[in-house]
């Protein structure tokens, strides 16, 4: 296999060709957040988090999809990333539920442990939220998408993973949304209980059912800083 | 033998100003007059000055007859009996010096033009394969079979300097040969007619007004490049251009220049149109193939493989827009060093724009690479009407930015427009005056592409409804300083990290107009007024006093009962009632002309 040499954040690195960005970075312990990633899955690029900057090139680009060329130099963690990303996760936030209190997943919630260790406040803009009637007439799982960040890893997981097409994206722009055949609840008849996707969404936005007073998963997040 | 034809405009412009009736009505008129023997009325695509429409041309002597109705249509006809005269009440008059002008040839709206992809528009009739071939149709296609290798033909493309003219301006002839080198043996052609912008109807004039230039071009390119097969992708907002194109098809089939063996020379060669369900953001290559597989137009990520490596079913794509297509046989009939003799250095041969708003002279226009905006708004567009003042164009249709006078210097090539802060983009130009909010315009054009984002990747769905959020408030007086900032921050960052080029240029209008008209975002925040007299949250409505003849009507009509006032008592606008729906201006007697609109929200009672 071909070896590469590259830059990231001053570092001399060298790695095979055919690789991302993203796994030179974690193969090299430098860690760069990612919300619609996910090793076991073909990258997907929609949630733009992991977007770093590369010399010579005019945007930022998604690190998770973009594979190392002989010479790249990159920055993982500039002004401008840091930047942009905590933008990013303050829009997320503008539009997400933000009821952590009463989620089942807050503490094991990666874009609330993101948004922390991007110290991303209270939003700066309007708080625009998409409100939508949780799904639970399926005995397996439980959709909010009121929570749902539209990262579709539970697209590409329910696609690759279980080999399944239940999930697809419909509408335009704001109203985008993770859908069910032709925007239908999901029940019973279209998924069984494989928990796949449930596995995979990194909000509240897919969970199972769960009893009244059932200990919240994960540790409480402690916010540093 | 025809002595006279008389060209009437069918496109879809032209038939809704009335062209079909008036064509009905002026065949009846020349069979009952008996001159069926020596006139000829043929249907031609649009000749692009819509500000006219309709239009009627008697050639060969080359007179306009501009907005002409069906009642005209006796005279018409009556003018070309041989002892008939031209009539002058028909004839276009210059909007500057009021003169009459009775040949199309000496419009300063055409004689500016140089028209080449638009050329045969309005002069041949779509539907008549035979018009095409008589102004040396398919002679390239000929020259190039008979003459030209695959390799020959990218030459020349590259030699001509043709950039593409879908917004990129990527250079055509390199995009050409790294399809062409791609192994493979099924490749495609497409061509983009997918024009989505509002405000924008070059590619659906080509389409309507001389189709074949575009299948022609599509043969020759599939020729070059290896591909047997091409696919027109088209709105399906434009039935009369996907009418025209299918018939230009069959009719290319008929004649052997499309189908298995193209005129006889063993290459294959065949086009399907295919009907886009109306997303602006399948315009974009990689959407555009997805939509044509038919899965939801998303863009890939970059860096993805090239569409020329990897585009329709995985198979190596050549993407050109309609008018790059259009502008191959005038390259090869004409040859490459023609082509790149006209232009700029960089930026080779001419531009199609759709002139629109506050322009004397609104239509489409085809000018060479390197003229000026100000030539093109003052001279061709004839200014502003109405006395008002320029204020700024934007180009490039809604993600372009909008430029202010002072750059009105700027030539139109790809790199000067990028380098102003706005774009060629579609080739849509949109001139403002005095009377329009700047402010409001970012917002309509931020309103438009903040619906049409995909909704894929966060910075485009979410950072656009912010941007517009933020200009809603401040266009409703309930914006803050710092949000000027935010507007910025938010707007490069979505610039800078979106997939494609939507998300990548969606924030232009803001950025440009803050970067240019910054004073009256502070005005709208800070002066809580609307300068421009447009934002209804930033502006009163008053009552001169000394105008006002208590003529009781707005008083009467006002729906929120907000004037007071009576006979004989001049009115008053109470300021704290009053809705700003712009009744009592509509309504009061233009002689009096006693409402107006001033800036700002006015709570002094005046009179």
């Amino acid at each position: 296999m071909e070896q590469i040499a590259l830059t990231i954040n001053d570092r001399q690195l060298s790695a095979s060709s055919g690789m991302t960005i993203l796994e030179v970075a974690k193969e090299n312990s430098i860690d760069i957040p990612a919300l619609c990633y996910r090793q076991e899955l073909s990258p997907i690029g929609a949630c733009r988090i992991c977007v770093v900057e590369v010399e010579r090139s005019e945007t930022l680009v998604g690190s998770c999809h973009t594979p190392i060329a002989q010479g790249m130099v990159i920055h993982t963690h500039s002004k401008k990333v840091l930047q942009v990303r905590k933008t990013m996760v303050e829009l997320l936030l503008a539009s997400h539920c933000g009821n952590c209190f009463m989620c089942d997943k807050a503490n094991i919630c990666e874009l609330r442990s993101i948004a922390t260790d991007l110290e991303v406040g209270l939003p700066r803009f309007q708080v625009k939220k998409r409100y939508y009637p949780v799904e639970d007439a399926s005995p397996f799982i439980v959709r909010d998408l009121t929570k749902c960040i539209l990262c579709r890893r539970c697209v590409s997981a329910c696609n690759e993973i279980k080999k399944e097409k239940v999930f697809g994206i419909a509408y335009r722009g704001f109203d985008s949304k993770v859908v069910v055949d032709f925007d239908q609840p999901i029940d019973k008849d279209v998924c069984r209980d494989c928990d796949v996707c449930i596995s995979f969404c990194p909000t509240g936005a897919l969970s199972k059912h769960g009893e009244i007073g059932e200990e919240k998963k994960g540790e409480p997040l402690i916010i540093s800083g | 033998m025809p002595v006279r034809t008389v060209l009437l405009g069918q496109g879809t412009c032209c038939i809704s100003a009335g062209a079909k009736q008036i064509s009905a009505a002026l065949r009846e008129e020349i069979a009952r007059l008996d001159l069926a023997g020596t006139v000829q009325v043929k249907h031609t695509g649009c000749r692009g000055f819509s500000q006219i429409d309709p239009v009627v041309i008697i050639e060969p002597e080359g007179l306009l007859y501009s907005e002409v109705k069906v009642d005209d249509a006796p005279e018409i006809a009556r003018s070309l009996l041989p002892q008939g005269q031209p009539i002058e009440r028909l004839f276009y008059r210059d909007p500057v010096t009021d003169r009459a002008i009775p040949h199309h040839r000496d419009i300063t709206f055409y004689n500016k033009q140089q028209r080449t992809v638009l050329k045969n528009c309005g002069y041949i009739d779509p539907e008549e394969i035979d018009d095409y071939l008589a102004v040396g149709g398919y002679q390239a296609l000929r020259k190039v079979l008979s003459e030209m290798t695959p390799e020959q033909v990218i030459e020349a493309v590259k030699r001509s300097g043709l950039r593409g003219l879908g917004g990129g301006g990527f250079p055509a002839g390199r995009k050409w040969e790294a399809c062409r080198r791609v192994p493979g043996d099924e490749k495609y052609v497409v061509c983009n007619a997918d024009e989505g912008d509002p405000g924008a109807f070059q590619d659906r004039s080509v389409l309507e007004g001389d189709p074949h230039s575009v299948v022609e071009g599509m043969i020759i390119a599939g020729y070059a490049v290896g591909a047997t097969k091409g696919y027109v992708y088209v709105r399906a907002e434009y039935p009369l251009a996907v009418k025209r194109l299918g018939i230009a098809i069959a009719e290319a089939r008929e004649r052997g220049f499309l189908g298995e063996n193209v005129l006889g020379n063993g290459f294959g060669f065949d086009i399907e149109i295919f009907q886009g369900a109306g997303a602006f953001v399948c315009g974009e290559s990689t959407a555009l193939t997805l939509s044509l597989e038919g899965a939801r137009g998303m863009p890939k990520p970059l860096p993805r493989p090239r569409t020329t490596e990897v585009g329709l079913w995985g198979r190596p794509t050549l993407l050109n827009n309609v008018k790059t297509f259009a502008n191959i046989r005038w390259i090869i009939n004409k040859g490459a060093e023609w082509f790149a003799s006209q232009g700029t250095e960089k930026s080779k041969g001419t531009a199609i724009f759709s002139l629109t708003g506050k322009i004397t002279n609104c239509g489409l226009i085809e000018v060479p690479m390197g003229i000026t905006l100000r030539e093109i708004i003052f001279d061709i567009g004839g200014g502003v009407p109405g006395g008002r003042t320029f204020k700024a164009v934007q180009t490039g249709g809604p993600s372009g930015g909008v430029l202010p006078e002072g750059l009105l210097g700027t030539p139109i090539d790809f790199d000067s427009l990028t380098a102003a802060g706005s774009m060629m983009g579609s080739g849509g130009m949109v001139v403002v005056d005095e009377d329009t909010c700047m402010v409001d315009l970012a917002r309509y054009f931020l309103d438009f592409t903040q619906k049409e984002s995909c909704g894929q990747c966060s910075l485009c769905r979410l950072g656009s409804v912010q941007m517009l959020e933020i200009l809603n408030a401040i266009t409703e007086g309930n914006g803050r300083i710092e949000d000027i900032d935010l507007l910025i921050e938010l707007g490069e960052s979505v610039k800078i990290g979106s997939i494609c080029g939507l998300g990548q240029s969606a924030p232009n209008p803001v950025l440009s107009t803050i970067r240019y008209f910054r004073e009256e975002y502070e005005s709208h925040i800070l002066e809580k007024k609307c300068p421009a007299r447009v934002c209804k949250g930033l502006i009163s409505y008053i009552i001169v006093s000394d105008k006002c003849k208590a003529c009781m009507i707005c008083l009467r009509k006002c729906p929120v009962e907000a004037i007071k006032g009576g006979k004989k008592e001049v009115h008053v606008i109470d300021q704290d009632k009053c809705t700003r729906c712009g009744v009592c201006l509509s309504v009061c007697p233009e002689r009096f002309g006693a409402v107006e609109i001033i800036p700002g929200r006015e709570v002094k009672i005046h009179g």
